[in-house]
């Protein structure tokens, strides 16, 4: 225990006197401190840098002074002491600091993590979508209008205000939702009495019958009746229920079919006999 | 129709008695152990925790029957069906309530339960409480609830089973109390993902190098300032490692548990603090996990558990394989259960070298699973080795009406 302690009194006293060094001392300490920080930016200034920082204006020194002082700064070639030096530093320590505040309610949600999170910079790169005007997006907006206008220009024909309000914007809604893939219409009555709804079925059903039959004694072609969907191939059975069969009543009815697909295509008789005879021998043995 | 006689299996000691216990309600054979602790003078039979887990075990099955010899130390259980929580007016929660001398975290439950939990009827929601929950990792060598949630439930992903529909909230953490004995802290479990027959796995390639590391430092009743300086002391030994390293740290006030001698009735336990550190690979689906404890009885700083953490992980690294010890019988067990195909596992040579992991090996063999076939990883020199397993097909228990 003794030299793990002295140790980590030492570490303590290293780790404080380091910082006292940088905030008083700043460019000797070999540490990554604020002075450094932006010193680094100044000698980017030569760069046209999106992202201006004020503190960087302030400061004045001339270039070549601020290089020198570098501690791991290979030095200049002397044949290109007229162009501009690009120094480029990237530290990923400083760039991911910590969690963004998604990332890290995501990680700390009750749910297990995702597994493809990528992980977001903390300094967000500098806007790169600034070349875009403001026309552009104005551009955008007519497109869209235009677009909207096309695809539901049938709406405003037949009614007597050919504005998109009331009836027609709802109607209008619904379509937009539908292209965005709804299964289902904002239209449709979800509840309504039986009677209603077997009223409006029979009707729907009546119309397309009538239409059919005009359609055939007039001698035009029709499209393809749709076919009523019966039941999908596997219906979803449920976690406990037996894997084949109907079960009702406390029984389990198997169809000849079910029966048939279980036994599998039948072999001649002597081989199955002759297994079974001998499963039952095994068992009076025993 | 009579049901036949049941033919017990026979095994005895307690060690990894959970697993057998957990084999036995899966496959659906009954089993006998006997020579529990047996001798052991001072606490022969089952300790507090198996019992806990008999209990739990017999509140998610339906018709299981458990007989307890008088000394504790012969145990034969008869599985029932695994329905899981089935809702009886109002929640649908199962409440585990485990006794102050319960000396495990309750992530050892977790992990048992999570290997029942896909195959069970109904969703499985169980809530642990009382005073013996704790949710750090404990000395007796369990993880914490963190490590289950971000490194052992994102394997069950691979299985066919939906992570969006597991959780794991934890409700109030609580380390070991004084003697590493009893917490106070409330997990709840929600595991709403069932399956007919798990997909068998084939985790064979290079689990690749490690490209994050996440982790969580908690502190529980004592300082904030801790996590900070475990958080510290770990990026000290893995920032050179590697540079995309987020440490979330939690601070939560120790739990309040009823206490009869102290004048409000009431006092506080579970006071301590701990790391877990997972490290993602680029290889995907293999996560890494560390997790270090601070000792009950304290006299460990910060900088050593972090450091400690940090090690630990590297040495999990080291030990190479797609899975870890910790995950590897949960993975091993979900395989052998699942479709009748044969699946393949990367694991290190520790990892299979392991106690543990060649008892269960040896446990599913008798329990009627196939044998494992093992072969060294050729691709390179990592000295891995892949586990070929045969799924016995045994998939959910419901089907076994049919």
């Amino acid at each position: 225990m003794a030299p793990t302690l002295g140790k980590r009194k030492r570490e303590g006293a290293d780790i404080s006197k380091k910082t006292r060094k940088a905030s008083s001392e700043g460019p000797e300490s070999a540490a990554l401190n604020a002075q450094e920080i932006f010193r680094r930016h100044f000698e980017t200034q030569f760069k046209p840098l999106p992202v201006i920082h004020k503190s960087t204006k302030i400061v004045d020194v001339a270039p070549e002074d601020d290089l020198e002082e570098e501690s791991d700064w290979g030095g200049i070639s002397e044949g290109e002491e007229d162009r501009v030096q690009v120094v480029e530093h990237t530290d990923t320590h400083s760039r991911i600091a910590a969690m963004s505040k998604e990332e890290l309610k995501a990680f700390m949600s009750s749910k297990p993590p995702k597994p493809t999170t990528e992980p977001s910079l903390l300094r967000g790169n500098p806007d790169t979508n600034e070349d875009d005007d403001p026309s552009e997006a104005a551009n955008l907006k007519k497109d869209l209008a235009l677009q909207r206008l096309l695809a539901e220009s049938h709406l405003l024909e037949p009614s007597k205000n050919p504005t998109l309000s009331g009836n027609n914007r709802h109607k209008a809604t619904d379509l937009r939702l539908q292209a965005l893939g709804s299964k289902t219409s904002i239209l449709k009555q979800e509840k309504m009495p039986m009677s209603h709804r077997r009223g409006i079925i029979a009707k729907q059903t009546e119309k397309e019958d009538k239409r059919r039959r005009e359609a055939r004694e007039n001698g035009i072609i029709l499209e393809k009746a749709k076919m009523k969907k019966s039941s999908e191939g596997k219906r979803d059975r449920g976690v406990g229920a037996p894997g084949v069969g109907k079960f009702s009543g406390g029984t389990l009815k198997l169809s000849k079919k079910d029966i048939f697909e279980i036994e599998g295509p039948k072999r001649s008789s002597s081989g199955r006999g002759g297994r079974g005879a001998g499963r039952g021998r095994g068992k009076r043995g025993r | 129709m009579a049901a036949p006689a049941p033919e017990f299996l026979r095994f005895t000691t307690h060690k990894s008695l959970t697993y057998r216990l957990v084999l036995s309600t899966l496959t659906g054979r009954p089993v006998h152990i006997s020579q529990i602790r047996s001798s052991s003078p001072t606490n022969p039979g089952l300790a507090p925790h198996e019992i806990s887990f008999l209990r739990l075990l017999d509140s998610i099955t339906n018709g299981s029957v458990m007989q307890i010899s008088y000394t504790g130390t012969t145990l034969t259980y008869i599985p029932g069906l695994i329905t899981g929580s089935v809702s009886m007016g109002g929640s649908d929660m199962v409440k585990c309530v485990l006794p102050e001398t319960c000396r495990r975290g309750v992530s050892w439950f977790l992990l048992l339960l999570c290997i029942l939990a896909p195959f069970s009827k109904a969703p499985i929601n169980v809530r642990f409480e009382g005073e013996g929950v704790i949710t750090s990792a404990t000395e007796t060598g369990d993880v914490s609830v963190d490590t289950v949630r971000t490194a052992i439930l994102p394997l069950y992903e691979a299985f066919g089973i939906m992570a969006s529909k597991l959780e794991l909230r934890v409700l109030q953490r609580s380390c070991a109390g004084t003697g590493g004995k009893g917490g106070g802290g409330v997990v709840e479990l929600r595991f709403g993902s069932q399956v007919r027959l798990p997909k068998t796995l084939h985790m064979n390639r290079s689990p690749g190098r490690v490209k994050r590391i996440r982790g969580v430092a908690y502190s529980t009743g004592v300082s904030a300032s801790n996590n900070a300086r475990m958080i510290h002391a770990a990026r000290g030994v893995l920032n050179p490692l590697v540079p995309d390293i987020h440490v979330a740290s939690q601070y939560d006030q120790a739990p309040l548990v009823g206490d009869k001698s102290s004048s409000s009735g009431k006092k506080r336990t579970g006071v301590g603090f701990g790391l877990s550190l997972i490290a993602e690979c680029s290889s995907e689906g293999v996560i890494y996990s560390a997790d270090v404890p601070a000792p009950s009885q304290g006299g460990v700083t910060p900088e050593e558990v972090g450091k400690r953490c940090a090690y630990q992980l590297l040495e999990m690294v080291s030990q190479g394989g797609c899975i870890t010890r910790v995950g590897a019988p949960t993975v091993l067990t979900l395989m052998a259960m699942g479709s009748e195909d044969v699946g393949r596992v990367r694991l290190g040579k520790d990892v299979v070298g392991s106690e543990d992991i060649i008892r269960l090996g040896r446990d599913m063999k008798k329990f009627g699973a196939s044998s494992w076939g093992l072969r060294d990883a050729e691709d390179d020199g990592s000295g891995d080795i892949i586990v070929s397993v045969k799924g016995a097909g045994v998939g959910n228990v419901g089907r076994k009406i049919a």
